[in-house]
């Protein structure tokens, strides 16, 4: 006890790196992401898992995912979460299970696939408005309801001060906001937590962190995106 | 005269089972009876498309006279009247007020009083005269007919065209054919031969008719709806005046509907304008409820859309017809932490976004266990909205998971031609169905990539098929 005592009141002697990211006052960019307030969902793949802060997509939070074209395996990067969403509220037992809302998907969703993928087909509703404003709207009332575990949104384009709403909608009621838009809103501000860029490479699809809270953007090597779990050869 | 009726004759051949030979309930014949029922029969409602709507119109102004009203398809009321007679008596004047009701109305009717039902029906019916004779608008002063002693009631219905019965017309000829045009014969027929002949039931009607069988009748019961009407002192023409004006109706709407511990799934506003028609909004929930706060977040979503084309005067809400609201439980806490303030449920949110959007815009879908992709999904518009749902693992698991069967998340709405070059990637997968309602499917599909030189290369992995017989090559859906 006596020893201990003393010892503190001693110069502290710095001895290596190790030490001193043991010392508790040494704030560390990593140990800050990684212990967010809010859970967070596998994306189902360990290279982007670890890119992201907390290790997986954060929910109560809006993502933007940029990309020109369907058929990336952009709704692919977020099924697990969905899957793991209506699991985990399940578990715990006390909630029912949340809602799954897609807004203006570009096709129809095809329901045996997401069956497939383990999707609770009875908590998903899929919406069609006829305009952007009301799609908008859709997901900001969905968002800010607490019944939805994440909101689906596909746009062709929005202001800026819609994705401010659609953030504060997200975090209020506690899902998970998913934008899907073209590239050409690439360079444009835009208040989400977490964007993506998704291009098409030479084999498969390139997915790019653009800005990431609480993280380091870059380029992000996903492999290939398996639809189901197993790689396919060429027949 | 009596005596004879339905006088026990046995059959000679004793084998033979008399059908429904239940012995004839015995009543005191000569007892004052301890109901009485006023039937009134109103001839020309019985080939109107809209008689029971007509009947149920009647029967509120029945209600002013007794509180036991039933209605007698196709174009009858029977009330019963030996409770009112106290008050409203003595019978013939009873009798005469509801008749000159009727004649108030301008509704011809044929009307009596009788200790049972079907006696007091077939002999208002009577009053109609056997070939459906033009009878006057009101019966006339001696046509009514009245009696209470139950003694005299077999002599009464003697009389009658045995037509008054209202029975099929098989039964009616059976009986032609017997000889038999009246009442009067008809009693004095052997009971078991004329159950043999006629039916169980046609005994049971007689029995029924004279008070020895007792038949309940279903009281009609007035259909609630909660009703308001406002009238401003001013026009309005802004939207969010009038939905402030609307608040206090809605609030009464809410207590009406808690007083009476039901709900309702439909509300009706009606916006009155100073010229032309009235403006009519219809909502419907998602399910039942009596929440203020959700009527009115409704009713608000669909004014918020409605473009006002007049000045409003005044308005008129109506609900639909009422339905027990069936208590779920609530969490108590709900609506105190910060956390659970404001939320809405799911009904709330699938209904909020339909009264914006439109019914059709909001749905899920369904898997159906099918081989031809395109018919293996449906859209569900009924949703299951009930808190009690659960994601349940094991089904979820059971699900069809068959990594040489992928299935794209995008289906397109129709297979769209391909003639670009394609590096195909898995496959094929054979599907080969449905030749039984002509829209059969022989395709083999494939996962595959639009080959680099492909016109608009995105790259995307592409679930195609080709025909089989055609050998086309088709896009059918997209792995996004």
């Amino acid at each position: 006890m006596c020893f201990v005592a003393v010892k503190t009141w001693m110069p502290r002697e710095v001895s290596s790196l190790a030490d001193i990211l043991a010392d508790a006052r040494v704030w560390k960019l990593k140990d800050a992401s990684a212990a967010p307030a809010r859970p967070v969902w596998s994306t189902g793949k360990s290279s982007l898992d670890a890119r992201l802060p907390g290790g997986g997509w954060p929910t109560a939070s809006l993502i933007e995912v940029l990309l020109d074209d369907t058929g990336l395996g952009e709704v692919q990067l977020f099924l697990p979460a969905l899957v793991e969403s209506q699991r985990r509220t399940d578990s715990s037992g006390a909630q029912d299970a949340p809602w799954i809302v897609w807004i203006a998907p570009p096709h129809e969703p095809y329901a045996p696939a997401l069956a497939q993928q383990g999707i609770e087909l009875g908590r998903l509703l899929v919406v069609r408005p006829a305009s952007a404003m009301e799609a908008l709207w859709a997901a900001e009332q969905a968002l800010a309801s607490g019944v939805c575990a994440a909101v689906l949104l596909w746009l062709k384009g929005t202001d800026d001060r819609w994705l401010r709403r659609l953030k504060l909608a997200a975090e209020s009621g506690g899902a998970l906001g998913v934008l899907f838009r073209p590239e050409r809103h690439r360079f444009e501000s835009s208040p989400a937590s977490l964007r993506l860029l998704m291009t098409q490479g030479e084999h498969e699809a390139r997915l790019d962190l653009l800005k990431v809270q609480g993280g380091r953007p870059g380029p992000v090597d996903l492999g290939s995106i398996p639809m189901d779990g197993t790689s396919f050869g060429s027949p | 005269m009596t005596a004879d009726l339905f006088a026990a004759e046995q059959m000679p051949p004793a084998a033979v089972p008399a059908p429904a030979a239940t012995p004839a309930p015995q009543t005191a014949r000569h007892a004052r009876s301890k109901q009485l029922w006023y039937a009134v029969v109103f001839p020309e409602m019985a080939h109107q498309e809209q008689s029971t709507v007509l009947l149920r119109g009647l029967c509120m102004h029945a209600q002013q006279f007794t509180s036991f009203v039933s209605i007698e398809p196709p174009n009858a009321l029977l009330l019963e009247i030996k409770g009112s007679l106290k008050l409203l008596g003595p019978l013939e004047r009873l009798h005469a007020d509801l008749d000159a009701r009727w004649q108030r109305l301008g509704l011809p009717a044929h009307s009596a009083a009788a200790p049972s039902t079907l006696a007091a029906l077939w002999l208002a019916r009577g009053g109609v005269g056997p070939g459906g004779e033009p009878g006057g608008t009101a019966p006339r002063a001696g046509q009514s007919l009245q009696l209470e002693d139950l003694g005299t009631l077999p002599g009464r219905l003697a009389g009658l065209p045995i037509a008054c019965t209202a029975w099929d017309i098989s039964r009616l000829q059976t009986l032609r054919a017997m000889g038999v045009t009246r009442m009067g014969e008809l009693l004095r027929l052997p009971r078991a031969g004329l159950a043999r002949r006629l039916g169980a039931a046609a005994v049971q009607d007689l029995d029924i008719a004279l008070a020895r069988q007792f038949a309940p009748r279903r009281a009609f019961v007035p259909r609630e709806r909660f009703y308001a009407r406002c009238d401003f002192e001013t026009e309005i023409e802004n939207v969010a005046y009038l939905e402030k004006a609307l608040e206090p109706l809605i609030a009464r709407c809410a207590q009406f509907l808690r007083e009476r511990q039901a709900g309702v799934q439909a509300l009706r506003l009606k916006l009155r304008h100073r010229a032309g028609p009235a403006t009519r909004v219809h909502l419907g929930l998602a399910s039942i409820t009596s929440e203020r706060r959700r009527l009115m977040d409704v009713l608000s979503q669909k004014l918020g859309r409605l473009g006002l084309e007049a000045p409003v005067r005044g308005m008129e809400l109506v609900s639909g017809s009422l339905q027990p609201l069936i208590a779920a439980s609530l969490d108590v806490f709900a609506g105190m932490t910060g956390a659970g303030a404001g939320r809405d449920s799911a009904p709330q949110l699938v209904e909020r976004l339909r009264a914006r959007l439109g019914e059709n815009a909001v749905y899920g879908v369904a898997s159906i266990a099918e081989h031809r992709p395109e018919a293996a999904w449906r859209r569900v518009q009924e949703l299951r909205l009930a808190s009690a749902l659960r994601v349940d693992k094991k089904t979820a698991h059971q699900m069809m998971n068959d990594p040489r069967m992928p299935r794209p998340v995008w289906l397109l709405a129709a297979p769209l031609p391909l003639d670009s070059g394609l590096i195909l990637e898995q496959g094929p997968e054979r599907i080969e169905s449905g030749w039984w309602d002509g829209k059969g499917v022989a395709r083999d599909y494939y996962v595959a990539r639009q080959s680099p030189d492909a016109p608009q290369s995105h790259g995307a992995k592409l679930w195609v098929f080709q025909e089989r017989r055609s050998k086309r090559w088709y896009l059918h859906g997209k792995f996004a």
